[in-house]
């Protein structure tokens, strides 16, 4: 693309019809443009049109997004398959250009372009930098001395934001000699001008402050965003390790950083938005000292006490305030990070740990107006935070952290403060209630967060309060309350702490309170009967000693039909349609309670009619995953009690599962396919003509084409495989069953899904009728082994042909085998049987393959031929390996292969229902013990032939085969003559 | 010779599971951004106050202080001195040489008179290119001694001052020849020390100026002076990043062994020299490596941990120790095997170094060990059944950060197998099982929760080694515990690809949507 008067009409064309309301000339234009980027130097045609300051400045900002967007895309375009559509490159030359120029153009930009070519700078820097782009950093630094000069903070700050995200890839990339000599690049020319800036700046700062009035804030305000970025260049230079040049000016930069948190700034700070600017200087700077304070302390020791006190006092302040979150955040990390460091008697001193607790970590974890906000308005993310520890960022959550960490030295003293506090706390609440009820909130909180959890996970414990008495006088009266509705927060702390410590509270308290629990799932508050559901959920799972559940069906069953109605009732309530916590509750009741008819036909009414609501716009995958669980465990339970109600199942269900299928409902078709094989494999033959129906549908090569379907389908096919082998043999379906386990087979993303199809087809059809296929199925093997043979593969194929011998003999296996070509079989076994039979893995293939194996040698006279006793011995040798040593010494793990599915644009993945699920099958139950098959079928072989095997064996097994062998006949008492 | 490069620190690209990292032995870098830890006597670059061999006047301690007027007094004067040495080269007349040698000793007296040499004033007023006039051959010992005293000092300054040196470069390295006298060599070899400990850049022309050999030819004699500079300037010389000048030096004749000889007989001080010589042959160097493992260095490595007592000598012994094992198989397949006198002696001597109360020793000692626990089992077991693993335990949970991450790679190599291909790595059970009982995860965990990213790795692989390993399952609730979900779900989003995909690895596979649900 040439940079010329035409380029810049199109280019100004397109970009202002991208911003157009109307979507017919918008995508026009995307279009038009998609197609340009294809061409050389259009990148740089775009940078020029940023740059032309003739073009209005609407324009030249859509420019400068779309710059980014495709520096990003075609910088260094991906080679990951999986990521979508590749996009052609841009070549060197043109990326020299756009070097050059992106530096002075941004710093001359206006503010929001200048931020758009910022990032794309980084962009470039995130490759290029700086082996390949050695101008970058002389050309930064120049820049920078010349805008320091004239104090032109707009600049300074143009530059250092670019420094910053350049530098920011020493956070997270590994220490290599490669990564620390960008590092020493960068340091070397850098940390000087650095802290040159950072001084200038500091001084112009502390004459503003100082002068009357403290300076305007348009003046102190670049300044501080000077600060700050020069703050987070500073830990990103010395995150790998401390810095020599760093390390030699601690003093200039911890001085500023002591002041930045001491002093105050009234001119600034009085208003919202400049408050926020310099909490983030300070809060850059607690970052700063806290990675100090972890990795460096020795050189930081001399620091320490200052900015521990310093830290300390800012805390106080800021905990008194409801915003400032971030600060208060990092800077209680800070003293965590002390309170567990070797320099944690800091906190040993009369006094200190009351005084953190009182005035930093109760402020910290009382309710403040955001939380209240958050309950109300989003629920969902306030239970991820409060019950499922994605609060890793909150003022709550770091001030226990904070706790905690003073109690690894100083766990005694913690305890005292803390049960102390909780019973201020509470008796502030006893006085005034209703005006008080966050102090109440406040004590629920701490005994929950600072709960240490013990053996088992799920059960909890705490020194600070005796839970049973806690439980009874604090939390049982909000649960007995009778407005469901009153102080929900409340309400919800009492539920939390209940779902915690419920396996601390006895059997007869908690049942008592269980018609509270169905209760409260009517309270219009979603978290609390998100809660309710959640507490009845986590109870039922709880185990006494011995792994017995504590409450059994006998304990829930009669108060059933009202929990499943308050259930399905509060999933009406206005943003708990697809409510997973609710879903959880209803999928753990109907798997521990009595499923009779009266509960099983409701529940599969409320399911089907939430089945069908979300088919329309499937959203949250959690709620669906626990619908489907809960409608195959319903039919699973329900019809183990009582087959007839199979037919009300499938009357209820076909049409929702029509729909799917009907409607192509793609996140929904493997829980479709699998509870069509739940329902299969319940019914008796015949199969009814609507199954038949399905199974077409199961033949269509189209249902097979996503990968995500296929282990769903394949569950289905083996069901109707073993309930309806007489229909699949009719119409040519037999056929087309084959044929799709061709189509599988070919690739080895889907190899092992054919060998299922394969297997079924095997394990449940007679001989006589799959025979004539046989000739058939051996050639797609053969090809296949010839074109890729993956050892998956390899391994696929012997456990097939182990089953195939089990089912039809081994002579029907050589035969048909070697009916495909002469001798083949004898080929196929020492290539492929012998080498690869060690690697099996799993139970129930290591019995089948060697028991396959052993009869092979004992039955097969292709082998039992003297001429094969060479192979005789080296099979033998291979089921010895196979028997005698553990997995991990005979299997080395295949390198993983890049997996490259035939998707067709398509991002659902399978799921398996654990509940339709389908047990293993063992095919070979009348063998138990392979071991014993082994030596038992060699006893019986040798004593035809008396001497005729020791002496094969001798020449053909490695001596420790030999001996593991000899082992073998001791330990079951055969003998090998 | 093919891979006769530092050894690239990058190890094996991590698949999205858990990798075998654990089980790698692993170098110190050979790019160091921080401070080097060498203490005052061995100093990338030193001032010369007192002479070679120990004449000059001794500068008096008290006027260390330079007040600003005091420095301006000593920068007027210098001017001045070096004025009067341009006069005194120019006078041809009688007794012309004495007056060289005194102008050269009063410029001399007044760079080497206190901390703050006045090198700007001297370099201003131009006395490079006389002192490199008064270098040239055939001028008396007297005049070349002082004439490189002047240079030491003003190199010994900073970056620029030091480069104003590389006209000077050529003479100073002839003048370490043989034919010169040992004090004038020495100093000269000083000189050239400083310009070497500049930067890599000089190091590039010292060498391409033929620097290395005749230093090398100064580490041979006896003489402790003359060994000790030589070593000094030869261990600034070679520290690369580039390997070559470590290899050369090794390969020069009889080098290792007086290197060997100094090691077994010389006082501590030398002794000290000698192991940074050490030291940077062997963490820059694999052939240099390969030859020192195959000779005595190790053992007079221990003997010299076990004897001595000097924390100057002992941290350069132990990270040379620590290098030979890191570098070469040979070291842990044939010299250290268990069960051998020299194998225990290791380990006590290693032991001790855990027990001391520096902090530098623990951490190089720990690492140390995490290199020999990634041998053989029979290595593993050895460091399991010593004393070490208490004290192990003990660090991990109460030591400074860098201490407890050098005894977590200690730790989680002695619960894992080397595995050839790319498998995961096997467990040891046994010691796995009886290190968590005895509470290391919490340590561990702990490091996944750091700042830093190598820490946080072996955190987490050795959190897939309890979550796959513990028997009966338990791993899972061993970590949900320690609160090991929160620490791993840091990374969810986290920039570092592989730590992101092992964390979310981790959770999805023991604690993916199946778990709990039959709980």
């Amino acid at each position: 693309m040439e940079w010329n008067p035409e380029t810049l009409q199109f280019l100004s064309q397109c970009f202002l019809h991208t911003l157009s309301p109307q979507p017919e000339p918008r995508h026009a234009a995307e279009s038009s443009l998609a197609e340009a980027a294809d061409r050389p130097n259009y990148g740089l045609a775009v940078l020029r049109l940023v740059a032309e300051p003739s073009v209005d400045e609407q324009i030249r900002q859509a420019a400068a997004v779309n710059f980014k967007n495709h520096l990003r895309t075609r910088w260094v375009p991906s080679n990951d398959l999986n990521a979508g559509p590749t996009f052609s490159p841009i070549l060197d030359p043109e990326k020299d250009q756009i070097k050059t120029l992106i530096v002075s153009l941004m710093l001359s930009s206006s503010p929001r372009i200048q931020s758009q070519l910022s990032e794309a700078l980084a962009v470039i820097g995130k490759h290029d930098f700086p082996k390949s782009w050695p101008t970058l950093l002389p050309e930064l630094i120049s820049n920078l001395q010349k805008a320091a000069q004239s104090s032109d903070y707009a600049s300074i700050n143009g530059i250092l934001g670019t420094a910053n995200s350049i530098f920011k890839k020493f956070r997270y990339q590994y220490k290599t000699n490669d990564l620390l000599l960008d590092l020493k690049y960068c340091l070397d020319n850098f940390a000087a001008h650095l802290l040159d800036i950072f001084l200038k700046t500091a001084s112009l700062i502390d004459s503003t402050a100082s002068s009357p009035g403290g300076g305007s804030p348009a003046t102190l305000q670049p300044l501080f965003e000077s600060q700050r970025l020069c703050c987070r260049i500073f830990y990103s230079l010395n995150f790998q390790e401390l810095p020599e040049f760093f390390e030699d000016h601690m003093k200039e930069w911890m001085g500023e950083f002591r002041k930045y948190l001491t002093t105050n700034y009234p001119s600034l700070e009085s208003s919202g938005d400049g408050l926020a600017l310099v909490d983030q200087l300070r809060a850059a700077v607690c970052e700063n000292i806290s990675l100090y304070m972890e990795k460096n302390e020795e050189e930081f020791q001399g620091y320490l006490n200052d900015f521990a006190s310093a830290v300390w006092s800012l805390l106080t302040n800021v905990s008194q305030s409801s915003s400032r979150d971030k600060l208060a955040v990092t800077a209680m990390k800070f003293l965590t990070t002390v309170s567990t460091s070797v320099h944690h008697t800091l906190f040993a001193s009369e006094g200190v740990i009351p005084q953190i607790c009182e005035s930093i970590v109760i402020p910290n974890v009382r309710l403040r107006d955001e939380d209240e906000e958050l309950f109300e308005m989003n629920y969902i993310e306030f239970i991820r935070r409060d019950m499922e520890g994605s609060d890793l960022d909150t003022r709550r959550r770091i001030a226990c952290e904070l706790l905690k960490g003073i109690a690894t030295n100083y766990k005694k003293k913690v305890t005292d403060i803390v049960s102390l506090q909780i019973q201020n706390l509470l008796s502030s609440f006893a006085t005034n209630p209703s005006a008080n009820w966050k102090d109440k909130d406040c004590a629920i909180y701490l005994v929950v967060s600072l709960a240490t959890k013990k053996a088992g996970g799920t059960l909890v414990s705490t020194d600070l309060v005796d839970v049973q008495s806690f439980f009874l006088s604090v939390i049982v009266p909000e649960l007995q309350s009778r407005d469901v509705n009153g102080f929900p927060m409340l309400k919800a702390g009492a539920l939390k702490f209940f779902t915690t410590f419920r396996g601390l509270i006895q059997k007869p308290v908690a049942f008592q309170l269980f018609p509270d629990l169905v209760r409260f799932l009517g309270a219009e508050s979603n978290v609390v009967h998100s809660y309710a559901a959640s507490c009845i959920e986590k109870l039922l799972l709880v185990k006494d000693e011995g792994g017995k559940a504590r409450y059994t069906s006998a304990d829930i069953t009669p108060c059933v039909p009202v929990l499943m109605n308050n259930l399905f009732n509060s999933l009406k309530f206005p943003e708990s349609e697809e409510n997973q916590y609710i879903m959880k509750c209803i999928l753990r009741v109907l798997a521990v309670a009595d499923i009779s008819s009266e509960i099983a036909g409701p529940c599969i009414a409320g399911l089907t009619s939430i089945l069908n609501e979300v088919c329309k716009n499937p959203r949250n995958p959690i709620f669906n995953h626990y619908l489907f669980e809960s409608v195959a465990i319903l039919i699973r339970r329900a019809c183990e009690r009582d087959a007839s109600l199979i037919s009300a199942f499938e009357g209820s269900l076909f049409p929702s599962l029509q729909t799917i299928l009907a409607n192509d409902v793609t996140e929904f078709l493997p829980y479709a396919f699998q509870l069509l094989a739940q329902l299969v494999e319940l019914n008796k033959p015949p199969i009814s003509p609507s199954y038949m129906q399905i199974f077409v549908l199961l033949l269509s090569p189209d249902s097979w084409r996503r990968s995500s379907n296929v282990p769903a389908l394949v569950r289905l096919l083996q069901a109707f495989l073993q309930k309806a082998p007489n229909e699949v043999n009719q119409e040519g379906r037999l056929n087309q069953v084959l044929g799709i386990f061709n189509m599988l087979v070919s690739s080895a993303s889907s190899d092992e899904q054919g060998f299922y199809v394969l297997n079924t087809v095997i394990e449940n059809l007679e001989y006589g009728v799959i025979s004539p296929y046989m000739g058939n199925i051996w050639n797609v093997l053969f090809m296949r082994l010839q074109n890729n043979r993956t050892v998956k593969f390899q391994k696929s194929l012997v456990i097939f042909m182990s089953l195939f011998l089990i089912k039809h003999g081994a002579t029907n296996l050589v035969d048909t085998m070697n009916a495909v070509q002469d001798n083949i079989f004898l080929v196929i076994l020492e290539q492929f049987w012998i080498p690869n039979l060690k690697l099996i893995t799993g139970a129930i293939e290591l019995k089948l393959t060697a028991v396959a194996s052993t009869r092979l040698i004992c039955e097969s006279p292709v082998l039992l031929d003297p001429a094969a006793a060479r192979l005789w011995g080296k099979m033998l040798d291979s089921i010895v390996t196979l028997l005698s040593r553990p997995e991990q010494d005979r299997v080395e793990e295949e390198p993983e292969m890049p997996d490259i599915a035939e998707n067709v644009g398509y991002t659902a993945t399978f799921v398996k229902l654990y509940n339709a699920g389908k047990r293993e099958e063992d095919p070979l139950t009348d063998v138990k013990d392979p071991k014993q098959f082994l030596v038992a079928s060699l006893a019986k072989l040798s004593a035809h032939t008396p001497g005729r095997y020791p002496q094969i064996i001798n020449e053909n097994l490695e001596p420790a085969n030999q001996a593991a062998l000899l082992q073998l006949c001791g330990i079951y008492n055969c003998q090998i003559v | 010779m093919a891979d006769d490069s530092p050894a690239s620190h990058r190890r094996d690209p991590i698949k999205s599971s858990v990798g075998n990292v654990a089980a790698q032995r692993r170098r110190q870098n050979a790019v160091t951004v921080g401070k080097e830890r060498r203490e005052s006597l061995v100093r990338a670059k030193r001032l010369c106050r007192v002479g070679p061999s120990g004449d000059g006047d001794v500068p008096g301690e008290e006027n260390d202080m330079v007040t600003d007027e005091e420095g301006f007094l000593l920068d007027a004067q210098t001017s001045s001195a070096v004025e009067d040495l341009k006069s005194a080269i120019a006078y041809q007349g009688k007794g012309a040489m004495q007056k060289r040698v005194n102008a050269l000793r009063e410029l001399r007296r007044l760079l080497s008179k206190s901390e703050f040499p006045p090198v700007k004033a001297a370099l201003k007023a131009g006395a490079i290119p006389l002192l490199v006039q008064c270098l040239s051959f055939g001028s008396p010992d007297e005049q070349l001694l002082e004439a490189a005293w002047c240079l030491t000092n003003i190199a010994a300054g900073k970056p620029e001052e030091t480069k104003a040196l590389l006209p000077a470069l050529p003479l100073l390295i002839s003048h370490l020849g043989e034919k010169s006298s040992l004090p004038v060599a020495e100093q000269c070899a000083w000189a050239l020390g400083n310009v070497a400990g500049e930067g890599e850049e000089l190091r590039n022309v010292l060498l391409s100026q033929g620097a290395l050999p005749p230093l090398a030819r100064m580490m041979l004699p006896n003489k402790g002076s003359t060994v000790r500079t030589a070593a000094w300037a030869l261990s600034n010389l070679i520290k690369g990043p580039d390997p070559k000048a470590a290899t050369e030096l090794i390969k020069v004749d009889v080098l290792l062994d007086a290197i060997l000889r100094h090691l077994r007989k010389s006082d501590e001080e030398l002794a000290t020299e000698v192991a940074w010589v050490v030291v940077y042959l062997s963490a820059l160097s694999n052939f240099a490596t390969g030859v020192l493992v195959k000779s005595d260095a190790i053992l007079l490595l221990v003997e010299r941990l076990a004897t001595s007592n000097s924390l100057q000598l002992l941290i350069p012994v132990l990270r040379s120790l620590g290098n030979l094992v890191a570098g070469d198989s040979h070291t842990t397949s044939t010299v250290l095997i268990p069960g051998h006198e020299i194998t225990d002696g290791v380990i006590k001597v290693l032991v001790k170094c855990l027990k001391s109360d520096h902090r530098v020793l623990k951490k190089e000692a720990s690492w140390v060990l995490s290199n020999i626990a990634a041998g053989s089992i029979e290595h593993k077991r050895l460091i399991y059944s010593s004393e070490a693993v208490p004290l192990l335990l003990r660090l991990l949970s109460t030591a400074p950060f860098d201490i407890r991450k050098e005894v977590a790679y200690v730790l989680g190599n002695l619960c894992v197998t080397p595995t050839g291909g790319d498998g995961k790595p096997n467990l040891i059970e046994e010691h796995l099982v009886s290190l968590v009982q005895r509470g290391c995860l919490s340590g561990f965990i702990d490091l996944v929760r750091s700042a830093d990213i190598e820490a946080a790795r072996v955190g987490l692989q050795f959190m897939e080694l309890v979550l796959r390993g513990m028997p009966n399952g338990d791993g899972p609730k061993l970590v949900e515990q320690e609160d090991g979900i929160d620490a791993m779900e840091r990374y969810q989003f986290h920039e570092n690809e592989d730590l992101r995909n092992m964390a979310n690895g981790l959770v999805d596979k023991y604690f993916g949507e199946n778990y709990g649900i039959d709980e």
